[in-house]
């Protein structure tokens, strides 16, 4: 047994309309909820892709959330619909590659909803700690240039 | 006049495919065969691993490698074939991104060897025969060429086109040689060059190449079927759409695409629709795209080992 405890680290994606203001207003409101989540905030769910998703595992994340807004709420109208149904696909594609799709957690939370935002990723963390850790190493090529596994950003 | 220079091909674990894929050049491949001296080629003439022992380093102008990485054999002889060359190229989508056998590594090499023959099984040699002559052992996983060793070049496609194969012993054979890691084929996405209309630009449904006989002139996506097409780069003439049947990515993925099945994902859950957008159609969306039944082996059909880590392990 590791002498600490294993301590999930999760990368959250939150929108800044709904989730991220959802989160600060957990923040404000002295809320206490494990502190295992880096935030990100992008403008739209909508915007977060499996790329960046599957970037984070590979960097060492065992668990992935993305906050976005309740159906109907989307500052883009449709944002968080497109979210949905690339994450369940996500989702599917995760299990297939040996990954338990229950990293990967999408909430809808708004913007008063801090009290939400604490408790789904009280939720969260415990999942994630009885999954344990996730080591999704990187591997080097040896190609010269990198034709072969571009990166985000490249 | 310099020397004509010497070619290497060689198959590791792939079908034979690439090697006849130079039958494609039609008459052409004679004006090719009259410019090379064959240095080592299993497929085509008589020539030995100790044959190409014998070479000085770097002696061979340019190796290509087709086949997947799968046994401690396929790796002995890409490092001897890489030390006496002076180019490698990844001839084939086994070779550049693991191919249709990387598809494996979904499962270890323990279930594969337990599954093929048995339990208990280990790789003898024959009633007989000396130790020397058992079977190579299989590799944990299977890899692409540039796991193991300096690529140079990469030719793609299962098996390589004609053009691209053209693009690559133009180069070859006129010295103008482009930087290292240039992959023969278009850097722009399948679609570029595919003759079908694109209209609908939404998913309704999908469906398997095998339940529709698809509209000639519409973009196989808009009838429901999965085409690649999106994310993999052209150079093959859309080849497959024109035929009726989806682009399947064996020339590997645009360089603005990344992974090819995330960019897949992200552009079909932009795509699909199951009436009006909200939570009313979250359970017929589900089900729409529940008929993708195996996302993993559509998207990375010939490129697991590329970009697809971490598949069942042993360790794991």
């Amino acid at each position: 047994m590791p002498e600490t405890p294993f301590e999930p680290k999760i990368v959250a994606f939150l929108c800044r309309w709904c989730a991220g203001a959802g989160a600060d207003l957990a923040g404000t409101s002295r809320i206490a909820y494990p502190a295992n989540a880096v935030p990100i905030r992008v403008n739209c769910s909508g915007r977060v892709e499996p790329e960046w998703v599957m970037e984070a595992f590979r960097s060492g994340a065992d668990g992935v959330f993305i906050g976005g807004c309740h159906p109907g709420d989307c500052h883009y109208v449709s944002g968080n619909y497109k979210t949905r149904r690339r994450i369940y696909l996500l989702k599917k594609l995760l299990a297939e590659m040996g990954i338990e799709p229950e990293r990967v957690r999408l909430e809808w939370v708004s913007a008063t909803e801090g009290a939400k935002y604490a408790r789904v990723m009280k939720e969260f963390v415990a999942e994630l700690k009885r999954l344990g850790p996730l080591h999704l190493e990187r591997e080097e090529k040896t190609m010269p240039a990198s034709p072969v596994l571009p990166r985000v950003g490249s | 006049m310099p020397p004509r220079p010497r070619i290497a091909v060689y198959w590791t674990g792939g079908c034979g495919g690439c090697d006849v894929s130079f039958l494609e050049l039609g008459p052409a491949l004679l004006d090719v065969l009259a410019q090379i001296e064959i240095a080592f080629w299993p497929a085509l003439v008589d020539t030995k691993r100790s044959d190409v022992e014998a070479l000085a380093p770097r002696s061979i102008a340019a190796t290509l490698v087709n086949g997947t990485l799968r046994t401690e054999e396929n790796v002995e002889m890409v490092h001897l074939l890489r030390e006496k060359s002076e180019l490698v190229v990844a001839f084939g989508a086994c070779a550049y991104q693991g191919g249709v056998p990387g598809l494996a590594n979904l499962a270890t090499r323990d279930e594969i060897l337990r599954r093929m023959s048995g339990n208990g099984f280990r790789p003898s040699p024959p009633p007989g025969g000396e130790a020397e002559d058992a079977p190579p052992g299989l590799l944990p996983q299977a890899k692409s060429l540039a796991d193991e060793i300096t690529v140079d070049y990469v030719v793609p496609g299962c098996p390589p086109m004609p053009p691209l194969i053209g693009l690559l012993l133009g180069a070859l054979l006129s010295g103008d040689l482009p930087a290292p890691g240039h992959v023969f084929a278009h850097d722009k996405a399948l679609c570029e060059e595919c003759p079908r209309t694109r209209e609908e630009r939404k998913l309704t449904k999908v469906v398997r190449p095998h339940e529709l006989v698809p509209d000639p002139n519409v973009c196989l996506l808009d009838q429901g079927m999965i085409c690649l097409g999106p994310v993999t780069r052209g150079g093959c003439g859309a080849a497959c759409p024109k035929a009726g049947m989806p682009c399947t990515g064996c020339v590997g993925p645009t360089p603005n695409a990344g992974d090819p099945g995330l960019a897949m994902i992200s552009a079909l859950g932009s795509l699909a629709r199951a009436g009006e957008e909200g939570p009313g159609a979250f359970a017929a969306e589900d089900r729409l795209l529940d008929a993708l039944v195996d996302p993993l082996g559509t998207f990375y059909k010939y490129s697991l080992p590329a970009y697809v880590r971490t598949g069942k392990r042993s360790d794991r």
